[in-house]
Parts: C-alpha cells; structure tokens; sequence
C-alpha cells in the first residue's frame, strides 16, 4: 500500500492542489488561488520526473504506472498551467474566479485517472470526473450561449457516459473481472466484447471529440470562454484517448477493434477539416480542427500491440499537439474570435504572426516542426501494420487541412485595416512558451522516445 | 577539419536569425547582410569544390544523433550529382540578392524567406538522411508560399494558394515511399547511402514506392500532365520567387529522380523505365509546343522549362534502362549537366523577362518590338540567353542534350524524337526574338532605360557561366563523371 501511495504522489499532489485553490476561492483570495493551482500542478509535474521509465501498476493492477500515464501526467499538467493562464485572461476579477482554477485541477485529475486506467471502473471515474467538472466550466460565464452550449454538452455527455457504462457491465458479465488485463477472455464471446468495445468507444469518443460523437464540440468550444475552450480541445481530449490505447492494448486483435479504429479516423479526419473549411468563426474552425487531429491519434492506437512505434508516436502527438493547439487558441485570445479579426495581425504585431504562422503549419504537419515528427511517426505505425490506406488516407486529409489554416493565415498578412490594440499579457506568455515547445518537441523527438 | 557543408547549409539561416534579431533594420542594412550573408556562403560552396567528390559513395560526409531511437540522424554530405547543384544554388542565389537589393516593400520579410530558402535548397541537396531531405524539401514550399502570396503579382492570392496545395499535395506521397523505405530497411534506419547501397524494397513494395516517389517528382519537376501549377505560380510570382522556383527548384524533382527513384528502387525503375521515359518524351514536346504558342514572355520561360526538364527525365529513364555502363553513364552525365545549365539559363532568362516587366508593366510580346535599339544590353542578354535555351553549340545547354541524345540513341533509339523538342524551341525563341527585340523601335519604348549596375551584376555571372559551362564543360563533368562513372544500379 505504502509503495502503491508512493507511485500516486503526483496525483495526489493534483487532487491536493484543487483542494487548495478551493480553499483559497473560500477566503475570496482567487489570485492565491491562481497561483496555488499553477505551483501546484507544476510540483506534480516534477514529482512525475523521477518516475520516467517505470513500468508498473497499482492497486491490484487497476492503475497502471507506464509510459502513457507518466507521459499524460507531463504534457498535461503544464498544459493545465498553460490553460490556467488563458484563463485569468478571460474570466479574471469575475465573482467565483477561483472555482474556475480548482475546477481545472479536478477535470485534469480525471484526465490523468483516464491516462492510467487498468480497470474500468477507472474508466467511469475519469469520465465522471472529467465531464462533471467540465460541464460547470462551460457554463461558468453564466450567459445564453454559454448556457447553451453547457445544456448540450451535458445532455450528451450524460447519454454517452450512461451507454458506457451499460456496455462495460457486457465486458463484466463475460469476463467476470473489472481489470482491463482480462479482456483477452472475451475471446469466447465476441457478442460481449463487441458491446463493450461499441461501449468504450461512445464514451470515450464523446471526451475525445471523435465523429460521429462529436457534435457537441463546435457548439461548446464557441459558447465557453476561449480559455475553456482551449483546455477542452487538449487535456479531456488527449486524457481519453489515452484511456483508449490503454483499452485497446489488453482487446484481442481478432475482435476487429483496429477495423473499428480506422473507420473512426477516416470519418473524424474527413469531416473535421472538411466542416472546418467552411467556417467563417476562428473557434469553431478551431474545433474542427481538434476533431479531425482526433483523427490522426488513432492512426497510432490502431497500431497498438502490433507495433513498436505506436505507443512512442500516440505521445509525441500529444505533447505535439498540446503545445501547437493551445499556442493557437493563445493566439485567438489575444486577436479575436472571428477571420477578420485576424486581419493584419502578421503586419501589426509580427511575433505574433509569426508564433500563429508556425501553429497552424505545425498543425498540418509542415516539417521541421512538432506537429510533422508527431504525424510522421503516427504514420510509420500504421504503415508497419499494414494500413498503408489509412495512412493514404490521413496524407489526403493533411493537404485538407492546409487549406482549412491556410484561411486564417492569409487575411493575417493583408495591409492592416484597424490597429490591433496592444495584447494582454497571459496570452502572450502562452503564446510564447507553446512557440518555443512546438519548435523544440519536434527536434527533441529523442527525449520522448528514449524509453524505448 | 572545418565542417565545410554544415557551415554553407547553415550560413544563410544564421543570416536570417541575425536580420529578424536587428531592431528596425533599415532596407540597405538588410539588404547588405543578405549579400553578405550569399557572399560567404558560396565561399563556402567553392570551398566545397575545391575539397571535391571521391569517385566511390559519397564525400565530405557530416553526421550527428538526432533520433537515435528511430534511426534518423543528420547526415549531410555531396557526391558529383549533389555537388553541381549546391554550387548553382549558392550563385543562383547570390544573384538574387544582388538584383533584389532595389526591393523597398518590406525588404525584411523578403530577404528573411529568400534565406530560408537558400538554406533549404543546399540542404535538400546535400541531405543524406530521408527524415532530413524530406523536411529541406517541404519547408522550401513554406518560403515560397510566402513570396509568391506577399510579393507576387495581382492574383498572387490565388497562384499561392495553388501552388502549396499542389506541391505539398505532391510531395506527400513521398513521405510514404520514405515511410516504406525505412519500414523495409534491415536495420530500421533513415540513412539514405544504406537505401541506396541496398536498396530495401522489391517486387510490388518497389513498384509502390517508385509510383508513390514519381507522382512527387513528377510534380515537382513538373512532368505533363501535372505540369499545370507551374505558368500559373511562375506568371504570378515575383521575379526572383521565378528565377528560383525555376532555377533551383524545379532541380528538387529531378535531382530526387535519380537520389530516390533510379539509386533506391533501381530495379521498379527499370521495370517502369519505357513509361517514364515516355512521360519524359512527352513532357519535352508539349512543353516546346505550348512554348511556342505562348505571347506572354513569362509564360514562354516556363514553357522552355518543362520541355528542358523533360530531357532530364529522359535522359535518366535511359541510363535506367540501358544495361551497358557507358550509355548509363554519358546519360545520366547529359542529365545532371542538364540540371545545372538550365538553372543558370532560365535563371537569365526570368531575370531580363521580369526585368522588362518593370519597365514596360507588361509581358506581352506584341506589345513591343525594336527593343535591341532602346535597351541593347538587354537585348544582347537575352538573345544570348535565348540562343543557349535552343541548345546552340558553345553554350551550357548543348554538352548536356547532346550527351542525353547520344546516350538514348545507344539505348531506345526510337525515343531520338525528342530532338524535335529543340527545332521547336528554336522557333520559340527566334519568334519572341523577332517581336520583342527585332525591327522598328516603338515611340512609346523610347525612354526605357538599358540595364542598371545592380542588374548587370545579377545577370552577367549567369551568362559567364552559361558560355563557361559551353565551350568547357570538363570544369563540371569532370565532378559529375566521378560519381555517375562508377554509380552501380
């Protein structure tokens, strides 16, 4: 137990810290809180350091310490703090400021529950946590949009979540057992392991925006606040589809579920960009665009078991897309919702330009930056298990997506029509940190793959 | 030992970082350190000559870790087919910077990309790692879409946008041939002297990445039928984005026909080798004929560089296909001096057209008439440029096609009719001659001034070169021949 307790610090340090910023919002202290949440998360995330390599679980194998839960703990934990600055931003001095900070801690705490999930009931209790938490978050500005877009996102999470759950008692009544190591006795009764597998994909494809459950994202990333928006598209998204390569990992390969992985991309890949060019709103073209970079993870998780290069591609994605998403989401904060805010943005403010410039090219898969050595690596995977057409498939779908960015880099470098007033400071901050990691993740590619 | 690649791969990136470091630098400023900055970096490209190739693999070898864990390193080096090239770069490039220095309209920006792209030019040549050539290769087409959309002419917008889509739509299935390479390779590795001293692939995985290799190329080069990117992006662009598109990047696709097609599937190509070779052929003539129905001088440049890069084509079907060792390698020999003639020709030649462009506003060849009068110096330019275009003896084009004739007559005769190509050429040529420069002077050209100081400077290197490379080819086919002589396919 002891040593069990020992591996979880940095969880524990994460639930600690949201206690600790609710603390402070109950003194009305919200800039403590803030700050309690920031240092916080990132103790967790050096608590997380010593840990790299370890390869174990916990608590009878139902919490797995491996390479995607440590992983997921350092690409989200800063990608909170990250988030958390977006925030102040946005919903700085209003009323229960710091209910926003220790919520984000919470929601990042079921991500990281999702990341390491040996067992299904983790996989409930990350969902729950996460979406419960997220659901108020989106409501927070406490406006009609918002409103609006809290209302779907809970009618929906609450539909996927119950067919979830209904599905795993399948994989529970066939196996006997909640470990997700047990799965492989579904063999026997395909009819059970299909339920499950439909099941865990409704409900995690929900929390990781995949199509078709994707409907409640445009909808929501534009009614919450742009801060909200930001953490939704990275730390629930990448959380679950963590919790997904853990599932499929211990899934019998017979049972079709690389078939079923596939078919998902195509469609997220496909229809994500193919709405997102139609968008005239920089935050729902955003939100396509996380939907259809959905896509482009389960390149990797279809290849999981089979080859070697799927679980190191899955991360460098994710810190990839961690560090390119929020950069332009950053970006957004500081410029606008709308294309013509956009404007003469490269003109006016050239750091900026060229920070966005460098997000949206590393979001197609440009190279020498994160976001190609993250795609590449997510193709090779499915190239070496035989899914050469998928991997044709996700190339089509990047040239998709090059024009789907393209339309907001080119208004950004038309003469300037109005002087863009000076940006706020948080946003700038973001902007540069995810600048320099998604120029530095791509050519530091060994650091992330040395576990191997 | 200086690390004399890295070194000139690199200079002009450092240069790029030092002018977007400088707090609000003035144009002369900017303007000087790109020179400068061109200067230094075919220094270095000389001194990479001088250093030389040996005859066996490749030479000046640098290498560092980069991702141990997937076998991708950086690995640069030159052999006698990467060699030329690097040194048409650097003076291509050095060329531009010296006719660009009038450029007002944020010269910054300008100059910064017009780096990048230099440094990505010499690094797409002197790669010898896939992950690494790829990523050269594709960041060229992020420079140029930014010249092209920022400084290009009035539908810049739309050409640009072409352009990228196009070519990254292109280079694409490239990745994937390199995905296959690296898949298929013993040692999981992206060292490119192991694809080529064992090449990974064969039977249908060869053919698949050959086609997937060839739609790159093919695009690229451009080979009819994907061709079409090519007038638009070139009449669009401003005129060094067209000087180098043509001069230098257009190379990209044939340089990778033989790096990737003809040394990594050698075997597929062989196979598909009568195909290519009739795109090639194809490509030759259409590109001639459209050529010679164009009125636009632009256009017509453009033209002359398909039907110019289809001879390369064909000369490297032929040493793919011949099984006799000489006519491989007076083939490939004609291909590569092709590669470097063309740029500096057609480099002259985008430099005098746009060139009259700024002074006329216009490209039109019925539009003038009696130029040679007004404007000799550039008349006599480009009646020299034109006349090397045509492929007359004495000038830069000549060694190379005649060399890639000789070598298909020794191996598929039948393919000769390309030479057809040049008669039509000629006309091209002697007709836009006649229009523009010939016959009586128009009032309204009176007052066009002849070449500046600034645009001789970036013209008359080219043309030394041109008649150099003519009368003496030995000074670069002896590089060329070291390498192509003992290429074992």
């Amino acid at each position: 137990m002891g040593r069990d307790l020992a591996l979880l610090t940095p969880e524990i340090a994460v639930l600690l810290t949201a206690v600790g910023a609710l603390i402070a919002e109950m003194l009305r202290r919200p800039r403590i809180s803030l700050a309690l949440a920031a240092a916080g998360l990132l103790v967790a995330t050096s608590l997380t350091v010593p840990l790299l390599g370890t390869d174990t679980t916990v608590f009878g194998g139902s919490f797995r310490i491996d390479a995607l839960s440590i992983w997921a703990k350092l690409i989200l934990l800063p990608a909170t703090v990250l988030s958390l600055l977006l925030a102040r931003n946005d919903i700085g001095g209003t009323v229960r400021e710091g209910t926003v900070y220790s919520l984000i801690c919470l929601a990042t705490f079921g991500a990281l529950v999702l990341a390491g999930a040996g067992d299904v009931m983790f996989l409930v209790l990350g969902m729950l946590l996460t979406s419960l938490a997220t659901f108020a978050l989106v409501a927070y500005p406490d406006d009609d949009p918002a409103t609006e877009a809290a209302m779907k996102f809970f009618v929906f999470g609450s539909v996927a979540g119950a067919v979830m759950i209904f599905g795993l008692s399948y994989w529970f009544g066939a196996t006997g057992s909640t470990l997700l190591t047990d799965l492989a006795r579904t063999d026997a009764m395909p009819l059970a392991a299909i339920l499950g597998l439909v099941a865990v994909v409704v409900g995690l494809g929900y929390k990781a925006s995949l199509v078709p459950f994707h409907f409640w994202a445009p909808d929501a990333y534009e009614g919450a606040p742009l801060s909200i928006a930001a953490y939704l598209s990275v730390v629930p998204k990448v959380g679950s589809l963590f919790a997904l390569t853990q599932v499929v990992r211990d899934l019998p390969v017979d049972s079709g579920w690389p078939a079923v992985m596939a078919g998902l991309a195509v469609l997220s890949m496909t229809y994500g960009y193919l709405a997102a060019l139609v968008q005239d709103n920089v935050i729902r073209l955003l939100a396509y665009s996380s939907i259809a970079q959905s896509g482009y993870f389960l390149l990797g998780i279809v290849a999981v078991g089979s080859s070697e290069l799927a679980l190191p591609s899955i991360i460098l994605f994710a810190a990839a897309y961690a560090a390119m998403n929020l950069g332009a989401f950053a970006v957004a904060s500081a410029t606008g919702r709308t294309l013509e805010e956009f404007s003469g943005l490269g003109r006016a403010r050239v750091l900026t330009g060229i920070a966005m410039v460098i997000f949206l090219l590393s979001l197609v898969g440009i190279p020498p930056l994160s976001g190609f050595v993250g795609k590449f690596l997510l193709f090779a995977a499915a190239i070496d298990v035989q899914f050469t057409w998928l991997a044709v498939v996700a190339i089509i779908n990047s040239v998709l997506s090059l024009a789907v960015y393209l339309r907001i880099v080119m208004p950004m470098y038309r003469p300037a029509e109005t002087t863009t007033v000076a940006p706020a400071t948080w946003p700038g901050v973001v902007v540069m940190i995810t600048f320099a990691a998604t120029l530095i993740i791509g050519l530091a590619a060994q650091f992330f793959l040395a576990g191997r | 030992m200086l690390p004399l690649v890295s070194i000139t791969l690199f200079l002009p990136l450092v240069g790029a970082v030092l002018i977007l470091c400088l707090p609000r630098p003035t144009a002369r400023t900017v303007h000087g350190i790109g020179i400068g900055t061109a200067v230094l970096t075919l220094a270095g490209a000389l001194a990479m000559w001088l250093e030389g190739v040996s005859s066996a693999g490749f030479s000046q070898v640098e290498e560092l870790e980069w991702i141990p864990a997937i076998g991708a390193a950086y690995r640069v080096g030159v052999d006698g087919i990467s060699l030329p090239l690097v040194l048409l770069s650097a003076v291509m490039f050095l060329v531009a910077f010296i006719f660009t220095s009038s450029l007002r309209e944020r010269p910054r920006a300008y100059v910064v990309l017009v780096l990048l792209l230099e440094t990505t030019a010499i690094g797409t040549f002197t790669a010898l790692d896939g992950i690494l050539f790829y990523v050269f290769f594709e960041v060229s087409l992020v420079s140029m879409y930014f010249m092209i959309a920022g400084w290009g002419h009035e539908e810049r917008q739309r050409a640009a946008l072409m352009f990228f889509l196009y070519t990254l739509l292109g280079s694409l299935p490239l990745l994937l041939a390199i995905l296959g390479l690296y898949l298929g390779s013993p040692e999981l590795s992206f060292d490119m002297r192991a694809w080529i001293a064992n090449p990974p692939l064969e039977g249908a995985a060869a053919m698949w990445a050959l086609i997937a290799m060839l739609i790159t190329f093919a695009v690229k080069i451009p080979a009819v039928p994907l061709h079409t990117w090519l007038p638009a992006a070139h009449v669009q662009a401003p005129t060094v984005g067209s000087v180098i598109l043509a001069g230098i990047m257009l190379k990209f696709g044939t340089y990778g026909l033989v790096r990737f097609a003809l040394q990594m599937t050698p075997g597929a190509f062989r196979e598909a080798g009568i195909v290519v070779l009739i795109f090639g052929v194809v490509s030759a003539l259409y590109g001639a004929f459209a050529a010679l129905a164009q009125t636009d001088l632009k256009r017509l440049v453009a033209y002359t560089s398909i039907n110019h890069m289809g001879y390369v084509i064909v000369g490297v079907s032929v040493a793919a296909l011949t099984l006799d060792p000489s006519v491989r390698t007076v083939a490939l020999d004609g291909a590569v001096l092709q590669m470097f003639s063309h740029g500096l020709v057609t480099g002259a030649l985008f430099f005098l057209v746009g060139m009259i462009q700024e002074r006329a506003h216009s490209r039109e060849m019925g539009e003038f008439g009696g130029l040679l009068k007004t404007v000799p110096l550039i008349g006599w330019s480009f009646i020299l440029a034109a006349f090397a275009s045509l492929g007359l003896p004495g000038l830069a084009h000549f060694p190379a096609e005649f060399q890639i004739f000789l070598g298909t007559l020794g191996s598929v005769p039948a393919a000769v009719v390309v030479v057809l190509g040049i008669a039509i050429i000629a006309g091209t040529f002697l007709k836009a001659i006649r229009e523009t420069f010939l016959g009586e002077p128009r009032q309204r050209w009176h007052a066009m001034p002849d070449l500046s100081k600034r645009e001789l400077l970036a013209v008359a290197p080219l043309l030394v070169l041109t008649v150099a490379t003519g009368v003496a080819p030995s000074w670069v086919l002896d590089v060329i021949h070291r390498t192509t002589s003992s290429l074992v396919l």
